[in-house]
């Protein structure tokens, strides 16, 4: 008979980071007349789009001295159409005093640390921990060949392709592209502009590389140290293509 | 339940009906009832491989069109017992195969008792290839050493993965196979041709059988019998190979090696 382990018992709580998918509310002006007419039309003709998604107040748009809205009631009209506000970001203090006041949560930590400390007083937010609100699209992961013809887009994010990338096929991802197996086909990052994306191989073959658009084809052999080996392809000052080997 | 053969590789000329002749024969001589249909409507030849061309009446696209029923049109194979060929019609084209009339066919065969349909494509991407994937449980993917046509087949293997009735009802997936035909280990060492490792790493998927490249082909293909029925060639025994692997039975690879030549080699085949 083997030898079992003792099974451990689970902790009755255990924490990790998450990044939760939610709706942001822009605001672009915080005067109550124009926000309760574009609420009523907005949702007028379909009330239950929303099915209690939390959602985050950005109120980047608004101008600095904006006075703040009234949070309380914009919550509550929110909520009563499948939305559930529980934080803000990008305040100025004014606003983030206010949504403070309002139960609400301040997300981004500079506005954080000038609101003022009445937290106490306020009624505990929906939500229980701060979650960060996830900016990109999830990472998109691939993991059968992808053969000639085929084209795969991940929209928004990074994607990671863990069988072959064949001649033929094109890899393309608004952020960057890791493939963990022989690229030998397309491959396409920073599709909407990103010049920070990047794209990483364990097997540099590719027919075509481009990083928000800078594109470099490979007519000419490949540099020995990165051909057939794994390699790191970046942008350098938005219009050139470097290929280091990692 | 009847299990659908595709055979199938995007390009033209790598030997897709050549090998859908001896695969159905093979399968026959094990004792399957078996039918092969020619998908290449207007390009009829697997009834001339076959050696039945002078005995078709009716076809595929008869059969389809409810102008002649699956009896009258299937022609029983004159060298397998248990072997039906369907040709394709010449006169036509490929738009006459429409899904519901060859799944409407296809549904008849297994009706029939049939174990194994083996479904020969036309070359390319268009109608007629997909068609003959559509309804495919599994796919033998024909592919000679060489870049194009191993492009090709990683283009077909992905319709495959994206247009066959399984992949679309998201069922389990089309059983794929590679057989590397017309194969020469003198020229893949030399460095002429791909070797089938290549091949197969590109594809990655799992290797059915290597046929070797052989006159014998050409002088069956004239004679009208399928390769596999040329007793005693390696063309032959590679494809008798193919099929003991296509049911489960290992048999080491043979014809892939190159040595000097010597009467050994043939006594002891691969590796």
């Amino acid at each position: 008979m083997p030898r079992r382990r003792e099974p451990r018992p689970a902790p009755a709580l255990e924490l990790k980071t998450a990044r939760l998918a939610g709706i942001q509310i822009i605001l672009n002006s915080a005067e109550h007349a124009a926000l309760d007419t574009h609420i009523t039309t907005l949702f007028a003709a379909t009330p239950d789009f929303f099915g209690g998604e939390p959602a985050v107040f950005e109120c980047a748009r608004l101008p600095a001295d904006a006075a703040p809205p009234d949070w309380a009631w914009l919550v509550q009209e929110l909520k009563s159409r499948g939305l559930n506000p529980f934080a803000v970001q990008n305040a100025s203090a004014a606003l983030a005093a206010a949504a403070v006041q309002a139960g609400l949560l301040v997300l981004n930590a500079a506005a954080a640390a000038a609101a003022p400390v009445a937290v106490a007083a306020a009624p505990e937010p929906a939500a229980a921990p701060a979650p960060q609100m996830a900016s990109a699209a999830p990472t998109r992961i691939i993991d059968k060949p992808l053969r000639s013809g085929q084209r795969v887009y991940a929209a928004g994010g990074d994607i990671v392709v863990l069988a072959a990338v064949n001649p033929g096929a094109e890899v393309i991802a608004d952020g960057s592209i890791h493939v963990y197996a022989p690229l030998k086909g397309r491959a396409l990052a920073g599709a909407r502009g990103d010049t920070s994306a990047r794209i990483f191989t364990t097997h540099l073959e590719a027919e075509l590389v481009s990083i928000a658009g800078v594109y470099r084809t490979f007519d000419t052999a490949l540099d020995a140290a990165v051909a057939g080996k794994p390699a790191q392809i970046r942008l350098a000052d938005a219009s050139q293509i470097i290929i280091d080997p990692l | 339940m009847a299990t659908i053969i595709t055979i199938t590789s995007g390009k033209g000329g790598v030997g897709k009906t050549t090998t859908s002749a001896s695969i159905a024969s093979g399968l026959a001589m094990r004792g399957f009832k078996t039918a092969v249909i020619d998908f290449d409507v207007g390009l009829r030849n697997l009834d001339l491989i076959m050696g039945c061309e002078r005995r078709v009446v009716y076809d595929f696209v008869n059969v389809i069109q409810g102008d002649a029923n699956l009896h009258q049109a299937l022609i029983k194979d004159k060298n397998t017992e248990n072997l039906f060929v369907l040709p394709a019609s010449q006169t036509r084209d490929k738009d006459a195969l429409t899904e519901e009339g060859v799944e409407k066919v296809l549904k008849e065969l297994e009706h029939q008792g049939f174990d194994y349909i083996v479904c020969d494509s036309p070359a390319g991407i268009e109608h007629g290839a997909v068609m003959a994937l559509t309804f495919a449980d599994e796919a033998i993917v024909v592919t000679n050493p060489e870049v194009s046509s191993v492009r090709d087949s990683d283009r077909i293997l992905g319709i495959i993965q994206s247009k066959s009735r399984r992949a679309i009802e998201g069922r389990e997936p089309v059983k794929e196979h590679l057989l590397v035909t017309r194969y020469s280990p003198k020229r893949a060492v030399e460095g002429e041709m791909l070797t089938y490792t290549d091949i197969q790493e590109l594809l990655r998927i799992p290797l059915l059988g290597v046929i070797p490249e052989s006159e014998a082909v050409l002088h069956a293909s004239n004679q009208g019998i399928p390769a596999i029925l040329q007793k005693d060639t390696p063309v032959s025994d590679a494809y008798l190979d193919a099929i003991g692997r296509f049911l489960g039975e290992t048999h080491p690879l043979r014809f892939v090696d190159y040595d000097k030549p010597g009467l050994l080699k043939r006594l002891f085949g691969g590796k």
